[in-house]
Protein backbone atom coordinates (compact mmCIF):
# COMPACT_ATOMS: atom_id res chain seq x y z
CA UNK A 1 0.00 0.00 0.00
CA UNK A 2 1.97 3.00 -1.34
CA UNK A 3 1.04 6.02 -2.57
CA UNK A 4 1.30 4.96 -6.50
CA UNK A 5 -1.04 2.69 -5.66
CA UNK A 6 -3.96 5.10 -4.01
CA UNK A 7 -3.29 7.74 -6.91
CA UNK A 8 -3.79 4.35 -9.59
CA UNK A 9 -6.88 3.37 -7.79
CA UNK A 10 -7.89 6.96 -8.09
CA UNK A 11 -7.17 7.07 -12.06
CA UNK A 12 -9.02 4.06 -12.57
CA UNK A 13 -12.46 4.98 -10.50
CA UNK A 14 -12.23 8.62 -11.89
CA UNK A 15 -11.49 6.89 -15.77
CA UNK A 16 -15.16 4.86 -14.50
CA UNK A 17 -16.97 8.07 -13.68
CA UNK A 18 -16.01 9.65 -17.28
CA UNK A 19 -17.43 6.73 -19.30
CA UNK A 20 -20.59 6.58 -17.36
CA UNK A 21 -21.02 10.01 -18.19
CA UNK A 22 -20.45 9.63 -21.87
CA UNK A 23 -21.99 6.73 -22.54
CA UNK A 24 -24.93 6.86 -20.33
CA UNK A 25 -28.41 7.45 -21.66
CA UNK A 26 -30.32 8.15 -18.68
CA UNK A 27 -29.32 11.18 -16.84
CA UNK A 28 -29.71 9.75 -13.15
CA UNK A 29 -26.56 7.44 -14.42
CA UNK A 30 -24.94 10.21 -15.78
CA UNK A 31 -25.32 11.98 -11.78
CA UNK A 32 -24.15 8.62 -10.23
CA UNK A 33 -21.15 8.78 -12.57
CA UNK A 34 -20.37 12.28 -11.77
CA UNK A 35 -20.38 10.78 -8.10
CA UNK A 36 -17.88 8.44 -8.44
CA UNK A 37 -15.56 10.89 -10.16
CA UNK A 38 -16.09 13.35 -6.81
CA UNK A 39 -15.52 10.26 -5.05
CA UNK A 40 -12.23 9.39 -6.69
CA UNK A 41 -10.69 12.74 -6.30
CA UNK A 42 -11.47 12.55 -2.46
CA UNK A 43 -9.32 9.42 -2.64
CA UNK A 44 -6.41 11.15 -3.82
CA UNK A 45 -6.54 14.22 -1.29
CA UNK A 46 -6.76 11.82 1.36
CA UNK A 47 -3.82 9.77 0.13
CA UNK A 48 -1.65 13.08 -1.14
CA UNK A 49 -2.48 14.34 2.85
CA UNK A 50 -1.56 10.70 4.32
CA UNK A 51 1.67 10.24 2.28
CA UNK A 52 3.21 14.00 1.87
CA UNK A 53 1.51 15.84 4.54
CA UNK A 54 1.25 13.61 7.50
CA UNK A 55 1.25 16.19 10.38
CA UNK A 56 -1.50 18.52 9.05
CA UNK A 57 -5.00 18.10 7.65
CA UNK A 58 -5.72 20.51 4.64
CA UNK A 59 -6.38 17.44 2.60
CA UNK A 60 -9.59 16.50 4.73
CA UNK A 61 -10.34 19.53 5.29
CA UNK A 62 -10.78 19.88 0.99
CA UNK A 63 -12.58 16.81 1.16
CA UNK A 64 -15.18 18.74 3.82
CA UNK A 65 -15.88 20.70 1.15
CA UNK A 66 -15.99 18.54 -1.93
CA UNK A 67 -18.46 16.77 -0.07
CA UNK A 68 -20.45 19.17 0.35
CA UNK A 69 -20.65 20.71 -2.91
CA UNK A 70 -21.26 17.35 -4.19
CA UNK A 71 -24.59 17.09 -1.64
CA UNK A 72 -25.58 20.34 -3.22
CA UNK A 73 -25.39 19.63 -6.59
CA UNK A 74 -26.86 16.16 -6.12
CA UNK A 75 -29.79 18.32 -4.48
CA UNK A 76 -30.45 20.52 -7.52
CA UNK A 77 -29.33 18.31 -10.27
CA UNK A 78 -32.24 15.69 -8.52
CA UNK A 79 -34.55 18.80 -8.21
CA UNK A 80 -34.37 19.49 -11.92
CA UNK A 81 -34.86 16.05 -12.98
CA UNK A 82 -37.82 15.91 -11.59
CA UNK A 83 -38.71 19.08 -13.35
CA UNK A 84 -37.94 17.67 -16.26
CA UNK A 85 -39.41 14.52 -15.78
CA UNK A 86 -42.60 15.98 -15.05
CA UNK A 87 -43.26 17.93 -18.73
CA UNK A 88 -41.29 15.17 -20.91
CA UNK A 89 -42.30 11.80 -18.96
CA UNK A 90 -38.34 10.85 -20.41
CA UNK A 91 -34.90 10.78 -18.46
CA UNK A 92 -32.94 9.68 -21.28
CA UNK A 93 -30.95 12.85 -22.44
CA UNK A 94 -31.37 12.62 -26.23
CA UNK A 95 -35.12 14.11 -25.78
CA UNK A 96 -33.79 16.56 -23.72
CA UNK A 97 -33.26 19.16 -26.81
CA UNK A 98 -35.31 21.94 -25.85
CA UNK A 99 -34.22 24.58 -23.52
CA UNK A 100 -37.89 25.46 -22.15
CA UNK A 101 -40.81 23.23 -21.45
CA UNK B 1 1.99 -10.99 8.10
CA UNK B 2 0.88 -8.72 10.65
CA UNK B 3 2.62 -5.90 8.42
CA UNK B 4 1.01 -6.76 5.35
CA UNK B 5 -2.33 -6.63 6.65
CA UNK B 6 -3.20 -3.20 5.80
CA UNK B 7 -1.61 -3.94 2.38
CA UNK B 8 -3.78 -6.71 2.13
CA UNK B 9 -7.41 -4.57 2.93
CA UNK B 10 -6.35 -2.12 0.53
CA UNK B 11 -6.46 -4.09 -2.37
CA UNK B 12 -9.16 -6.41 -1.30
CA UNK B 13 -11.11 -2.77 -0.98
CA UNK B 14 -9.96 -1.60 -4.30
CA UNK B 15 -10.98 -4.67 -5.57
CA UNK B 16 -14.51 -4.29 -4.57
CA UNK B 17 -14.62 -0.38 -5.59
CA UNK B 18 -13.41 -1.06 -8.78
CA UNK B 19 -16.05 -4.18 -9.04
CA UNK B 20 -19.09 -1.83 -7.75
CA UNK B 21 -18.23 1.48 -10.33
CA UNK B 22 -18.09 -1.36 -13.09
CA UNK B 23 -21.47 -1.87 -11.86
CA UNK B 24 -22.38 1.36 -11.61
CA UNK B 25 -21.67 2.47 -14.81
CA UNK B 26 -22.66 -0.99 -16.87
CA UNK B 27 -26.11 -2.11 -15.30
CA UNK B 28 -29.10 -2.17 -17.10
CA UNK B 29 -31.38 -0.79 -14.35
CA UNK B 30 -30.57 2.45 -13.19
CA UNK B 31 -31.89 0.85 -9.91
CA UNK B 32 -29.11 -1.73 -9.51
CA UNK B 33 -26.64 0.77 -10.58
CA UNK B 34 -28.05 2.89 -7.91
CA UNK B 35 -27.43 0.16 -5.42
CA UNK B 36 -24.00 -0.92 -6.63
CA UNK B 37 -23.53 3.31 -6.41
CA UNK B 38 -23.88 2.37 -2.36
CA UNK B 39 -21.63 -0.24 -2.10
CA UNK B 40 -18.79 2.11 -4.00
CA UNK B 41 -19.08 4.98 -1.51
CA UNK B 42 -19.19 2.39 1.47
CA UNK B 43 -16.25 0.78 0.26
CA UNK B 44 -14.67 4.31 0.14
CA UNK B 45 -15.45 5.22 3.53
CA UNK B 46 -13.56 1.92 4.30
CA UNK B 47 -10.71 3.25 2.58
CA UNK B 48 -10.71 6.26 4.21
CA UNK B 49 -10.19 4.83 7.76
CA UNK B 50 -7.55 2.58 5.88
CA UNK B 51 -5.32 6.64 5.16
CA UNK B 52 -5.92 7.77 8.94
CA UNK B 53 -9.05 9.98 7.95
CA UNK B 54 -11.55 8.54 10.61
CA UNK B 55 -14.43 11.72 10.69
CA UNK B 56 -14.27 12.35 6.71
CA UNK B 57 -15.37 7.64 6.73
CA UNK B 58 -18.27 8.85 9.03
CA UNK B 59 -18.93 11.85 6.88
CA UNK B 60 -19.19 9.92 3.61
CA UNK B 61 -21.30 7.30 4.90
CA UNK B 62 -23.34 10.08 7.12
CA UNK B 63 -23.70 12.15 3.71
CA UNK B 64 -23.71 9.95 0.70
CA UNK B 65 -24.75 6.48 1.62
CA UNK B 66 -27.83 8.11 4.15
CA UNK B 67 -28.08 11.17 2.43
CA UNK B 68 -27.34 11.48 -1.40
CA UNK B 69 -28.69 8.12 -1.92
CA UNK B 70 -31.27 8.29 -0.50
CA UNK B 71 -33.09 10.55 -2.14
CA UNK B 72 -31.16 9.02 -5.45
CA UNK B 73 -33.24 6.70 -5.13
CA UNK B 74 -36.41 8.39 -4.55
CA UNK B 75 -35.82 10.15 -7.79
CA UNK B 76 -35.15 6.67 -9.32
CA UNK B 77 -38.24 5.28 -8.40
CA UNK B 78 -40.49 8.17 -9.30
CA UNK B 79 -39.17 8.15 -12.79
CA UNK B 80 -39.20 4.37 -14.18
CA UNK B 81 -41.16 3.01 -16.00
CA UNK B 82 -41.40 -0.10 -17.54
CA UNK B 83 -40.45 0.23 -21.01
CA UNK B 84 -37.00 1.25 -19.49
CA UNK B 85 -36.29 -2.44 -18.93
CA UNK B 86 -35.76 -2.97 -22.69
CA UNK B 87 -34.40 -0.20 -23.83
CA UNK B 88 -30.52 -0.14 -24.42
CA UNK B 89 -29.06 1.98 -21.79
CA UNK B 90 -25.51 3.16 -23.64
CA UNK B 91 -26.04 5.53 -26.33
CA UNK B 92 -24.30 4.91 -30.03
CA UNK B 93 -20.92 6.50 -28.88
CA UNK B 94 -19.91 3.64 -26.28
CA UNK B 95 -16.81 2.57 -28.59
CA UNK B 96 -15.12 6.01 -28.04
CA UNK B 97 -16.44 6.76 -24.80
CA UNK B 98 -14.74 3.31 -23.85
CA UNK B 99 -11.24 4.14 -25.60
CA UNK B 100 -11.48 7.65 -24.18
CA UNK B 101 -12.20 6.63 -20.66
CA UNK B 102 -9.29 4.16 -20.85
CA UNK B 103 -6.95 6.36 -22.75
CA UNK B 104 -7.19 8.98 -20.01
CA UNK B 105 -6.65 5.93 -17.30
CA UNK B 106 -3.51 4.75 -18.79
CA UNK B 107 -2.30 8.03 -19.20
CA UNK B 108 -3.02 9.22 -15.56
CA UNK B 109 -2.03 6.09 -13.77
CA UNK B 110 1.83 6.39 -16.25
CA UNK B 111 2.19 9.90 -14.81
CA UNK B 112 1.49 9.00 -11.04
CA UNK B 113 4.90 6.95 -11.88
CA UNK B 114 6.18 10.19 -10.04
CA UNK B 115 5.02 8.51 -6.87
CA UNK B 116 6.40 5.47 -7.16
CA UNK B 117 9.36 5.56 -4.77
CA UNK B 118 7.30 7.12 -2.14
CA UNK B 119 8.56 5.63 1.34
CA UNK B 120 5.23 4.60 3.07
CA UNK B 121 3.96 7.00 5.73
CA UNK B 122 5.27 7.09 9.12
CA UNK B 123 2.20 9.24 10.67
CA UNK B 124 0.34 7.72 13.62
CA UNK B 125 -3.07 6.93 13.39
CA UNK B 126 -5.16 9.35 15.67
CA UNK B 127 -8.26 10.72 15.86
CA UNK B 128 -8.68 13.95 13.60
CA UNK B 129 -11.94 15.00 14.92
CA UNK B 130 -11.24 17.77 16.89
CA UNK B 131 -8.11 19.05 15.17
CA UNK B 132 -10.33 18.68 12.04
CA UNK B 133 -12.82 21.52 13.51
CA UNK B 134 -10.35 24.06 14.43
CA UNK B 135 -9.15 23.91 11.08
CA UNK B 136 -12.26 24.42 9.43
CA UNK B 137 -13.24 27.11 12.23
CA UNK B 138 -9.81 28.53 12.01
CA UNK B 139 -7.86 28.69 8.90
CA UNK B 140 -10.48 27.60 6.60
CA UNK B 141 -12.90 29.90 7.66
CA UNK B 142 -13.66 32.18 4.90
CA UNK B 143 -14.33 29.28 2.99
CA UNK B 144 -16.23 27.44 5.32
CA UNK B 145 -18.16 30.30 5.51
CA UNK B 146 -18.99 30.57 1.57
CA UNK B 147 -19.84 27.17 1.66
CA UNK B 148 -22.68 27.47 3.67
CA UNK B 149 -23.98 30.45 1.50
CA UNK B 150 -24.06 28.22 -1.57
CA UNK B 151 -25.83 25.09 0.52
CA UNK B 152 -28.39 28.01 1.44
CA UNK B 153 -28.42 29.09 -2.62
CA UNK B 154 -28.95 24.94 -3.28
CA UNK B 155 -31.98 24.85 -1.02
CA UNK B 156 -33.41 27.52 -2.46
CA UNK B 157 -32.92 26.17 -6.02
CA UNK B 158 -33.90 22.55 -5.26
CA UNK B 159 -37.37 24.04 -3.45
CA UNK B 160 -37.60 26.55 -7.18
CA UNK B 161 -37.19 23.84 -9.10
CA UNK B 162 -39.26 21.23 -7.55
CA UNK B 163 -42.55 23.23 -7.85
CA UNK B 164 -45.16 22.09 -10.19
CA UNK B 165 -45.99 25.59 -11.79
CA UNK B 166 -42.66 27.76 -12.22
CA UNK B 167 -44.38 31.21 -11.96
Amino acid sequence: MTLYHALALSAIIFSIGIYGVLTRRNILGILMSIELMFNASNIALVAFNHYRHPGTLWGQGFVIFVITIAAAEAVVGLSLVLAIYRNLKSVYTENMNLLHG
Amino acid sequence: MMNHLPGLVFYGFSAALIVASIGVVTMKNVFYSAVSLVAALTVVAGIFILFGADFLAAAQVLVYVGGIMIIMLFVVMLSQQPRDQLQRQTNDQWVAGLLFSLTIAISLVRAFRVFVTQEPSLAEMMPTSAKLGSLLLGDMLLPFEVVSLILLAALVGAVLFAQDKLS
